[in-house]
């Protein structure tokens, strides 16, 4: 009895001490320093649950129709296939693709033109969109205070009930900030666990050699903005970064997307005119418009063969991480009411 | 004669402590959201009047005296108890210096609580940034949708950082001070006519700032 009592107790301070034990960024040994500022926001496993459930909680959208994930799937590494624009509430169409969500703490700058400057500040443009959520802060606000859930997951999460546009933007963020990923063959590879095959490796010094300047291992972008070469579609005319700096020499440069997952996170551009990895590269091979603000690595295209392409492809798809993908951490929240 | 004492005793700790209050004046006279007020030989409305100071520094003898410890307040004309600024202590001055609007560190930095909340509508969505300083309302001559005029200015980013420091040397030294603000002047300067509305960061908001800037006064009292 005393022994059971005792066993008890011991379990019950380690529980304790488990959920006041703030939660631990790892970073994966092979990627640099994260850029997020965590001591402004300290992970906390109540907050990162708060976040996946608003993540995934249509509320945030005026009619209640639109959540984060309808555009960002878990199941497409959080991008949203099937489209090339993305689409919102009242089935309204976008003018971009929704891009993947995942290592986002090693980035500085959010959307494909840049405007957003901070991971806490990026869920307001989708949510005031009025193609998107078309929903505003304050509004949330006053909707999630009238939610017992709510209430008590706030209370939970930041330790009072009083729902802010601060606590609500955090939670998002600390949710977003646990979406790491670093286990495709690739990484393995990195870490010395397994090898590539033989085309695999020839890809990867054909990715070093004409790809890594831009789309720097081992997040697989330098994450700043580029020229590269599409055709305007006429139909969009987006201009991308200029519209934000509103300088003329930042003209058609759009945000450098990682190479990770791109086997689930199709259509690629910011547009999403491409749907298969095949004609991306033969952009890159034939397709670039040479033209002023052209980013210098491919004023000369990128020559690639025939088997070049296809050992380009091979190496690419071992940036698939199958375990974030189908992690069941990141998916749709089981709530008990 | 104890209740009296204790009825009065509020008020005079009150008058004790230094006070900063703002005036928001339309034609000399305190805004009043919905009030219509002559202009140039017609009626215009304001309908909303907020902005933020930043990094209030109270100075006395070239000394600071006061330094504010929040990031940033927002003033708001439909929040009164926005307009005044009590401090702790009895403190005499001789000069204020405060940044109207929220200086970039901030803008950078992610979300924010209290005054900079991104609930206060003074946050933009689409692009990263706070909106330093928010003046909306009615002029009959605004060519402009229902004849608004919105100016939302600030933007942080060189070239358009919006930011201005506002330095107000009081004509003699005080306990208490009242900045002035005229927004009938500011609309003299803006001509609404012309340009009802700036809702972006850029040279015209940087610009608009400028004039801002030297409208302010202030008063001992």
């Amino acid at each position: 009895m005393v022994k059971t009592i005792f066993i008890f107790c011991i379990l019950a301070i380690f529980t304790m001490a488990l959920s006041n034990t703030n939660y631990r960024f790892e970073k994966p040994a092979h990627f640099p320093e994260a850029l997020y500022d965590f001591s402004k926001n300290p992970l906390k496993p109540e907050i990162i649950q708060l976040g996946k459930i608003l993540f995934y909680d249509p509320i945030l959208s005026k009619d209640s129709s639109i959540s984060c994930a309808s555009c960002h799937s878990p199941f497409n590494a959080f991008a949203h296939t099937d489209h090339d624009l993305s689409h919102g509430i009242r089935d309204q169409i976008g003018f971009r693709n929704a891009p993947a969500l995942f290592n986002l703490a090693w980035q500085s700058t959010f959307m494909w033109d840049g405007a957003v400057n901070h991971l806490d500040m990026q869920a307001l443009a989708p949510i005031s969109s009025h193609k998107e959520m078309d929903e505003d802060i304050s509004n949330i606000c006053l909707k999630l205070s009238g939610s017992d859930k709510y209430l008590d997951l706030f209370d939970k999460a930041f330790g009072n009930n009083k729902i802010s546009g601060e606590s609500v933007l955090k939670a998002l963020s600390q949710f977003q900030l646990t979406l790491v990923s670093a286990e495709s063959k690739y990484d393995s590879v990195i870490s010395n666990l397994t090898v590539f095959s033989a085309q695999e490796k020839k890809g990867y010094e054909l990715f070093l050699e004409h790809c890594n300047s831009c789309h720097t291992e081992p997040l697989f972008s330098n994450f700043q903005f580029a020229d590269n070469g599409l055709p305007i579609d006429t139909t969009l005319n987006d201009f991308g970064r200029m519209k934000v700096t509103q300088n003329k020499a930042d003209s058609l440069k759009f945000k450098i997307p990682s190479l990770r997952n791109l086997q689930y996170s199709y259509p690629y551009m910011h547009d999403g005119r491409f749907k298969k990895l095949s004609e991306v590269l033969n952009h890159y091979v034939k397709g670039i418009e040479n033209r002023p603000g052209l980013a210098t690595e491919l004023e000369n295209r990128i020559p690639l063969s025939s088997t070049d392409k296809v050992d380009l492809i091979a190496f690419l798809l071992t940036l698939n991480d199958k375990n974030f993908v189908f992690n069941k951490e990141y998916g749709f929240p089981k709530f008990d009411k | 004669m104890k209740a009296l004492l204790i009825l009065f005793f509020p008020f005079v700790a009150f008058a004790q402590e230094s006070q900063i209050r703002f005036k928001l004046s339309f034609n000399d006279q305190e805004i009043e959201i919905g009030k219509t007020y002559l202009f140039e030989n017609r009626d215009v409305n304001i309908d909303n009047l907020k902005f933020y100071i930043s990094n209030l520094q109270i100075i006395f003898k070239n000394k600071i005296v006061f330094q504010d410890s929040l990031p940033a307040r927002l003033v708001d004309i439909e929040n009164k108890s926005s307009l005044s600024i009590n401090l702790k202590e009895k403190i005499k001055f001789d000069k204020i210096v405060f940044n109207l609007g929220v200086d970039s560190l901030i803008n950078v930095s992610g979300a924010y609580g209290g005054d900079l909340d991104p609930t206060k509508g003074m946050y933009w969505t689409w692009q990263s940034g706070y909106i330093n300083f928010k003046l909306e309302g009615t002029d009959p001559l605004c060519k402009s949708r229902h004849q608004k005029f919105q100016y939302h200015l600030g933007g942080y980013a060189a070239p358009y950082n919006s930011l201005q420091q506002i330095s107000l040397k009081l004509d003699k030294k005080s306990t208490r001070a009242e900045i002035r603000l005229p927004i009938d002047l500011f609309l003299k300067a803006v001509n609404p006519q012309n340009q009802s509305e700036i809702m972006s960061p850029g040279s015209r908001a940087v610009e608009l700032s400028a004039i801002l800037k030297q409208l302010f006064v202030v008063k001992s009292w």
